[in-house]
C-alpha cells in the first residue's frame, strides 16, 4: 500500500499487507520465545476447580465480593453496567484498555496538516494496520498486542478497540431494529432455527434504547424494518435526490437511514455540528457512545468500580461450577489479578467473549465454561461488505462543493427489498441492504484514477469533487458448521493466554447476494443518469464489517445453545452474555442497537434474579 | 440552507481542544506556506530545506515534478503547499518505497539525457512537459517506458495526497470540512430532484 490511501480511511487495504499482521505476528512470536512475559505469571489455568477461598492474592485482606463483574465496556457491557448500577448492584467493570481522553485522543477536529503523517499514520506501521478505521486519528484505541491466528484458507480481519467504550467510540451509527422477518426467518425459509425471542418481546427494549441514544430517521412502514421513535432525519443531499430518482425507476427503496447521531439536542447531549467523518470519534459526544451516554450515569451511582488496562483472562469457577469471579492481567504491572462476584457478565465482543469462556477451563468445565453443548465459539456469522458499484453523477460535475459527508454513509440507505413477500423469490434466501455514499469527501480519492497532469488535471479534480458515488452492500452470512472460532493449540499471546483461531469462509448464499447487488446497483446508477466506473473485484474479507455474531447463541435447548433466551448461560446460571455473540445470525441490519436492546433485557433479567435471591455470595 | 460557516478552527478554540502542531523536519515549511494566504508571506523565504531522504539534486527533481503535476496557476499549487517537503518526509519514513523513488528518478534523468542530452531539472519547462506526457497520459503511452510510467503514477499519487491534505488543497476544493453547520445541510434544488438542469444552469 502506498500513501494513495487516504483511501485507506475508508477503503480496503490490499490483502497482502493485511495478512502480514496476523501471520507475521504469530510467526514472529513463535520464532522469538524471548517475547514471552517479562514477568512470569502465576499459571492459574492449571489450578483447576479450586474454590474462590483459596489461592487468592488477597488472602490476607478481607475479600471484596462484588455483585456483578462486567467484562467489557462497549455497547453490551456499557448498557449492562449502567442498568445494573442504577438498580443498586455493586459492579466491577473490567476493560482491556485505557480510558480515552477526548481532549487528547479524539483528534478529529485536527486538520490533516496538523497531523504528523496527515492522518495517514506512520508508513512503518502499515503492516499492523487494521484498515480504514485504524489511522493516525484513532490509533491509540486499537489493540495491536494480542495476536490471533487463522486456519488455512481463512481470511479474517479482527480490529479490536480496547479503549473504554470499545467500538462505540467510532461506530457507523446505523441503527435499524431487527424485525420478525429476521427473528423468525427460519420459519419462513426453513434454514436454521428461529430466535427464542419475538419482535413483540424485544420491541419495548428497542423503544427505550432509542430514547436513550437518539436515532434520527423517519417512519417508513416497510415489511423488513419495524419503525421506532425517531429524532428528525438528516436532510437529503443533492446526490440522495438523484439516486432516489434512479431507485424509483428500478423499483428499489431509497430512504433516510436510522442514524444514531443527534439532529437536535437530546437528553442532555448536544446536537451534531455536521463536521463529518464521525468514525474518528466525536469529541462533543453528539452521537451515542458508552463513555458519553452510559458510563457517566453508572459512575454517578457510586456503584461502579471501573478497572482499566485489565485484560480478562478467564472466568473463575467456584465449588459448584458456578462463576465466582474473573481473573485478569493488569497490563501495567503484568500481574494476574482476581476479582470476585456473585454473577459475571461477559461482553467483550463476539470472538473475545468466546475466547475468554473457552479459556475458562476447570474440572467442572474441561472444554470451557458453560460449554456442555460444545457450541461455544461455533456458528460464527458476519456481514459481507463490499463496493457493489462506484461511479459519478455528471449532474454534479462542476457544482459548488457541498457538505455531503456530515454523517458518512448513514444519511440514506436502501433497506432490504429482496425476499419480502415470498422467502424464495430470489436465487438466495434472506436479504441484504445497501448504503449509498459519495459527494464531497475529506479527500478526492477518485483523483488517482484520473489521467494526465498540470492545470487541466487540477481543474478536473475540482470539477469532479462533488460527483463521486458508491454503493456498499451489507449482507448476512448463514450459520454453518464450518464457520467458527476456537483456541489455537500452540500460539499464545504475550501473557501466555491461548489466542483465538478463526475458521471462516463466505457461503454460497451470501456470495449470490454480492453478485445480485452488483447488478442492481449498476442499474440504479444508470437509471439515475450516473456513470458506472466499476465495482469491488471481490467483497471485503470476513471481519471487515466488525459485525460478527453467534459464538454463544441463545436458544431454549441446552443441548444446542450456550445461553437461554435471556442470554444467561444454560450450564452456569450466574453467567450472562451481553454482546452479539448471543445472536443467532447477523441479519441485514447492523448490530449495535440490537446489542443495546438485548443487553438491557438481559441486565433486567439478571436484576430480577438478584431480587428473587437466585444469586448469592459464593 | 443553514450553513453557519463557523471556521472549524474557531470551534476548535471554543471547544478548548486546541491542536498541538506536530514538530518534525519538513513541517515548518508547509505550515509556513499554509498559514499565510497570499504571496506576500511567501516572499520571506524560510531557511533552506534540508531533505531527509533525497539528495539535493533528487529533491530538486521532486520539486519540479510536483509543481508540474499540480501547478500554481489561478490558484496556488504544489509549490505553495510544500508538497515536495511532504513527499520527502513520507518517503524518509517509508523504507518500502525508497528504492522505487530512487530508481524512478535515476530512470527519469537517464531518459532525459537520452532524449535531450541534459538532466531533467536542467530542461526548459516545455521540454520537461513533453518528456512527461507519454508517462502521464494513457493515450500517449509509448512502449519501453513502463518504469517511467510506474514512477510517474506513484509521484502523482504522492503529489495529490500531499496537496489535498494541505490547507491550500482544502481551500482549492472548498472542502466542506472547513466549516460547521447548525442544521443538517440540505439540497437546495427542490424543484429538480433529478438535477437534470443543474449542470446547465451552472455552466450557463
Amino acid at each position: 500500500m502506498t500513501i494513495r490511501s487516504m483511501r485507506m480511511w475508508r477503503r480496503p487495504i490490499p490483502d497482502k499487507s493485511r495478512w502480514s499482521f496476523v501471520v507475521g505476528r504469530s510467526r514472529w512470536w513463535l520464532a522469538n520465545p524471548k517475547t514471552k512475559l517479562p514477568v512470569k505469571l502465576n499459571d492459574r489455568t492449571s489450578d483447576q476447580g479450586r474454590t474462590t477461598n483459596d489461592a487468592s492474592p488477597l488472602k490476607t485482606m478481607p475479600k471484596q465480593i462484588y455483585d456483578v463483574i462486567v467484562i467489557g465496556t462497549g455497547a453490551g457491557g456499557g448498557m449492562a453496567i449502567k442498568t445494573l448500577c442504577e438498580a443498586g448492584l455493586k459492579v466491577c467493570a473490567i476493560n482491556a484498555g485505557r480510558r480515552l481522553d477526548p481532549e487528547k485522543d479524539f483528534r478529529y477536529h485536527r486538520m490533516p496538516w496538523d497531523m504528523k503523517f496527515r492522518g495517514l499514520d506512520d508508513p512503518k506501521r502499515r503492516s499492523e494496520s487494521f484498515g480504514y478505521m485504524d489511522n493516525e486519528y484513532t490509533k491509540a484505541a486499537w489493540d495491536h498486542e494480542i495476536p490471533f491466528t487463522v486456519a488455512p484458507g481463512t481470511k479474517w480481519m479482527w480490529p479490536r478497540c480496547n479503549a473504554v467504550g470499545g467500538k462505540t467510540n467510532f461506530w457507523g451509527r446505523s441503527s435499524a431494529r431487527f424485525g420478525d422477518i429476521d427473528l423468525r426467518a427460519a420459519s419462513r425459509d426453513g434454514y436454521d432455527v428461529d430466535w427464542p425471542v419475538t419482535y413483540e418481546e424485544i420491541s419495548p427494549f428497542y423503544t427505550r434504547v432509542e430514547k436513550m441514544i437518539g436515532v434520527a430517521s423517519t417512519v417508513q412502514n416497510r415489511p423488513s424494518n419495524p419503525d421506532g421513535s425517531y429524532l428528525p432525519p438528516f436532510n437529503f443531499r443533492c446526490l440522495d435526490f438523484i439516486l432516489q430518482a434512479g431507485c424509483n425507476k428500478v423499483g428499489v427503496p431509497y430512504l433516510p437511514d436510522r442514524c444514531a447521531q443527534l439532529t437536535q439536542p437530546h437528553e442532555g447531549h448536544p446536537a451534531c455540528h455536521f463536521c463529518g467523518e464521525c468514525t474518528t470519534g466525536c469529541d462533543v459526544g453528539a452521537f451515542f457512545s458508552t463513555p458519553y451516554f452510559l458510563l457517566p450515569k453508572a459512575e454517578a451511582t457510586k456503584n461502579l468500580d471501573l478497572r482499566t488496562n485489565a485484560l480478562a483472562k478467564n472466568v473463575l469457577v467456584g465449588e459448584n461450577g458456578h462463576a465466582a469471579g474473573v481473573a485478569y492481567i493488569d497490563r501495567k504491572t503484568k500481574q494476574e489479578v482476581e476479582v470476585y462476584s456473585r454473577a459475571v457478565v461477559v461482553a467483550a465482543s463476539c470472538i473475545e467473549s468466546a475466547r475468554i469462556m473457552l479459556n475458562s477451563k476447570s474440572r467442572y468445565w474441561p472444554n470451557g465454561i458453560a460449554n456442555s453443548s460444545g457450541q461455544l465459539g461455533r456458528n460464527l456469522c458476519d456481514h459481507l461488505y463490499g463496493e457493489s458499484a462506484r461511479g459519478y453523477l455528471p449532474q454534479l460535475v462542476g457544482q459548488p462543493s457541498f457538505p455531503d459527508h456530515v454523517a458518512d454513509s448513514t444519511i440514506a440507505w436502501m433497506p432490504r427489498w429482496q425476499n419480502l413477500k415470498d422467502p424464495h423469490e430470489e436465487k438466495f434466501i434472506r436479504g441484504y441492504s445497501v448504503y449509498p455514499d459519495g459527494g464531497c469527501e475529506e479527500f478526492p480519492w477518485f483523483a488517482n484514477d484520473l489521467d494526465g497532469f498540470g492545470s487541466l488535471f487540477k481543474r478536473e479534480i475540482k470539477r469532479r469533487y462533488p460527483s463521486p458515488v458508491s454503493f456498499g452492500i451489507q449482507a448476512p452470512s448463514l450459520r454453518s458448521d464450518t464457520n467458527f472460532m476456537d483456541l489455537d493449540p500452540e500460539v499464545k499471546d504475550p501473557y501466555g493466554i491461548p489466542v483465538a483461531r478463526l475458521h471462516f469462509e463466505w457461503d454460497e448464499n451470501v456470495l449470490k447476494m454480492w453478485e445480485h447487488s452488483k447488478h442492481v446497483c449498476a442499474e440504479v446508477l444508470h437509471a439515475a443518469g450516473g456513470v458506472l466506473e466499476g465495482s469491488g473485484q471481490n467483497p471485503e474479507i470476513p471481519g471487515w464489517s466488525l459485525h460478527e455474531t453467534g459464538t454463544c447463541r441463545m436458544g431454549n435447548d441446552p443441548k444446542n445453545f450456550v445461553t437461554n433466551r435471556f442470554g444467561q448461560a444454560h450450564d452456569v446460571p450466574n453467567l450472562y452474555v451481553c454482546d452479539a455473540s448471543v445472536f443467532l445470525n447477523c441479519t441485514d441490519k447492523t448490530t449495535t442497537i440490537s446489542i443495546l436492546a438485548f443487553s438491557l433485557r438481559t441486565s433486567e433479567h439478571l436484576i430480577e434474579n438478584f431480587r428473587r435471591g437466585e444469586h448469592k455470595a459464593a | 440552507m443553514a450553513g453557519q460557516g463557523i471556521r472549524r478552527r474557531e470551534v476548535l478554540r471554543i471547544l478548548g481542544t486546541a491542536a498541538a502542531a506536530a514538530h518534525f523536519p519538513g513541517f515548518s515549511k508547509w505550515t509556513f506556506a499554509c498559514g499565510h494566504v497570499g504571496n506576500a508571506a511567501l516572499q520571506i523565504k524560510p531557511a533552506m530545506y534540508h531533505p531527509q531522504f533525497f539528495t539535493l539534486p533528487e529533491f530538486g527533481a521532486i520539486e519540479r515534478l510536483a509543481e508540474i503535476i499540480i501547478p500554481s496557476d489561478a490558484t496556488p499549487g504544489a509549490k505553495e503547499a510544500g508538497v515536495a517537503e511532504f513527499i520527502d518526509f513520507m518517503v524518509s519514513s517509508d523504507p518500502e518505497v525508497q528504492y522505487s523513488f530512487r530508481t524512478g528518478l535515476a530512470w527519469l534523468n537517464a531518459h532525459s539525457e537520452d532524449v535531450n542530452g541534459k538532466r531533467f531539472v536542467q530542461l526548459t519547462q516545455e521540454q520537461q512537459t513533453s518528456l512527461l506526457e507519454p508517462l502521464g497520459f494513457k493515450d500517449k503511452t509509448r512502449p519501453g517506458e513502463e518504469t517511467g510510467r510506474k514512477f510517474f503514477r506513484m509521484m502523482r499519487e504522492y503529489t495529490v495526497t500531499g496537496f489535498y491534505t494541505s490547507e491550500i488543497g482544502y481551500k482549492e476544493l472548498d472542502n466542506p470540512a472547513l466549516k460547521f453547520y447548525a442544521e443538517s445541510p440540505e439540497c437546495p434544488h427542490h424543484d429538480d430532484p433529478e438535477h437534470a438542469h443543474v449542470a446547465q444552469a451552472h455552466s450557463g
